[in-house]
């Protein structure tokens, strides 16, 4: 499920909340259930920077969170090793992030963001550093990604081909106050492949939640 | 290319500090400048290699006296610097009297001690360390301070402890302006030595050979004298800028070493079981 909205409608926060950095004034937080408010720990949550430490190796990084929490156990380790592996970084486990591209530097803190095992990812603009061409290959990783683990993923976008091409389900707000005014299912088949981009079902869809987002601009003009 | 990163770092600095000696051994020679204004470098070679088995008791002293005060000043010096990053309140009510401690003429404070602590080795590690852990303590609390507050979130949303986001965070962080306080701590070091030995001595130190040398009119033996004590600096600065490139090796390279932290994470067996 994707998230589209103008700058600063409250997306971020919106994460901020879900991943129990800040409280909410009202209302509830819950995964499978179960009430998160205000707790850390149940979501894995990425942001627009990597945020990859430069001291750590690609391994060091991935572990990062076992490390922080408790010990970084040999199961920890197998499992970083394995998902570095299978998404071709399995070369670089012993570098440091300095010498790594844009690119490789995000699939990194994915996995980090992957090894914690929680239910919920929440993903923040993950893409919105990089160029057009690495986003689109970082676009079909991530789908990849979510195939193989059967996460929920939140994802946060400020471009709605992004959001349309990855999603089941499209959420759009409304600039301050912020507000769903739109909440758009997706029936385009998988696996979505570049064709996906300029197929009928695709442009209609994208059309629509153009039309919510730029609603008050239309108005003004 | 890496043989051209040597030639830099190395060969240059030895071309330019040889280039120094020599000129000064020609100004002095080509000046027909008299032997008891200054010496020639050879000269105040001769000087501290004839005397060895006076100047090395001396000298051994004087490196005593740094180590325990460098160590002692390094040690305050961040414990001053983490606590102050951590407690607001000593932040603000500690820096000031840190501030003034500095702003004591060293030599004014060299008496007090040797009333408090005798003529031993005590009045001369404290002046060490005081001079020592200023800059560390300012650095640390710099460093401290900035970093990354992105990170400090991503350790919250990892859902880290504060000490284990302090241990693997802050002080990694932390590591390159708690070298650069060592490093100014460092050459500062063998100064307040010398300032303890001429404030408060009891008869054998370098302070004090080189007065005597002075007393008659002995150049080579007073430029002697400074080279131990420039030497034991050097050294200080040295052993730090070691330290320091074997501590931070993410900024020079980039693969860890096989034997490093980074790298002893990775057990090689996973790859193998892995590939099965």
């Amino acid at each position: 499920m994707s998230i589209v909205g103008p700058s600063g409608c409250g997306k971020s926060t919106l994460f901020n909340i879900l991943s129990g950095l800040l409280l909410p004034d009202g209302g509830e937080v819950a995964v499978g259930g179960k009430s998160v408010v205000g707790s850390t720990g149940h979501a894995g949550y990425m942001l627009q920077k990597d945020l990859l430490v430069p001291w750590r190796t690609v391994l060091g990084n991935i572990t990062l969170g076992a490390a922080l929490t408790g010990r970084v156990t040999e199961e920890d380790r197998r499992q970083a090793t394995s998902f570095a592996t299978r998404y071709g970084l399995g070369d670089f486990l012993r570098h440091y992030p300095g010498s790594l591209s844009g690119g490789m530097r995000q699939r990194v803190a994915l996995m980090r963001t992957l090894a914690l095992n929680t239910e919920l990812l929440l993903l923040d603009e993950p893409f919105g550093a990089l160029d057009a061409q690495t986003r689109f290959e970082m676009q079909q990783w991530l789908l990849s990604v979510w195939r193989d683990s059967q996460r929920t993923v939140l994802f946060i976008t400020h471009d709605v081909d992004e959001a349309v091409f990855l999603s089941d389900r499209v959420l759009v707000m409304s600039p301050r106050p912020g507000r769903i005014v739109d909440d758009v299912e997706v029936a385009i088949t998988r696996p979505r492949t570049l064709a996906t981009l300029t197929e009928t079902d695709f442009t209609t869809i994208k059309a629509r939640i153009l039309r919510q987002l730029h609603r008050d601009a239309e108005s003004l003009s | 290319m890496n043989r051209l990163k040597i030639f830099r770092n190395l060969v240059v600095p030895v071309i330019s500090f040889s280039a120094l000696i020599g000129l000064w051994e020609l100004i002095i020679l080509w000046g027909h400048v008299q032997g008891y204004l200054a010496p020639t470098p050879l000269a105040a070679w001769e000087a501290i290699s004839s005397n060895w088995s006076t100047l090395w008791p001396l000298t051994s002293w004087t490196i005593k006296e740094t180590v325990w005060g460098f160590g002692a000043g390094a040690v305050i010096g961040i414990l001053f610097g983490v606590l102050m990053s951590k407690l607001r309140f000593l932040q603000r009510s500690l820096y000031p009297v840190l501030v003034v401690t500095q702003a004591v003429p060293i030599v004014a404070i060299a008496s007090p001690l040797v009333l408090l602590m005798g003529f031993n080795l005590g009045p001369k590690v404290v002046i060490v360390a005081w001079i020592v852990f200023f800059p560390v303590t300012v650095n640390v609390l710099d460093g401290l301070n900035h970093v990354d507050h992105d990170l400090i979130t991503l350790a919250r949303v990892l859902g880290a402890r504060p000490w284990r986001t302090f241990f693997l965070i802050e002080v990694p962080a932390t590591i390159t302006p708690l070298f650069s306080g060592l490093k100014i701590g460092a050459t500062y070091a063998v100064t307040g030595a010398v300032i303890g030995e001429m404030a408060a001595s009891s008869g054998q130190s370098l302070a004090l050979y080189q007065h005597t040398q002075i007393g008659q009119l002995n150049s080579a033996g007073v430029y002697g004298t400074t080279i131990l004590m420039t030497a034991i600096g050097m050294s200080w600065f040295l052993l730090m800028i070691t330290l320091e490139h074997l501590c931070t090796p993410w900024l020079r390279r980039s693969v860890a070493r096989r034997w490093s932290r980074g790298a002893r994470t990775l057990d090689n067996t996973y790859v193998v079981k892995g590939a099965k």
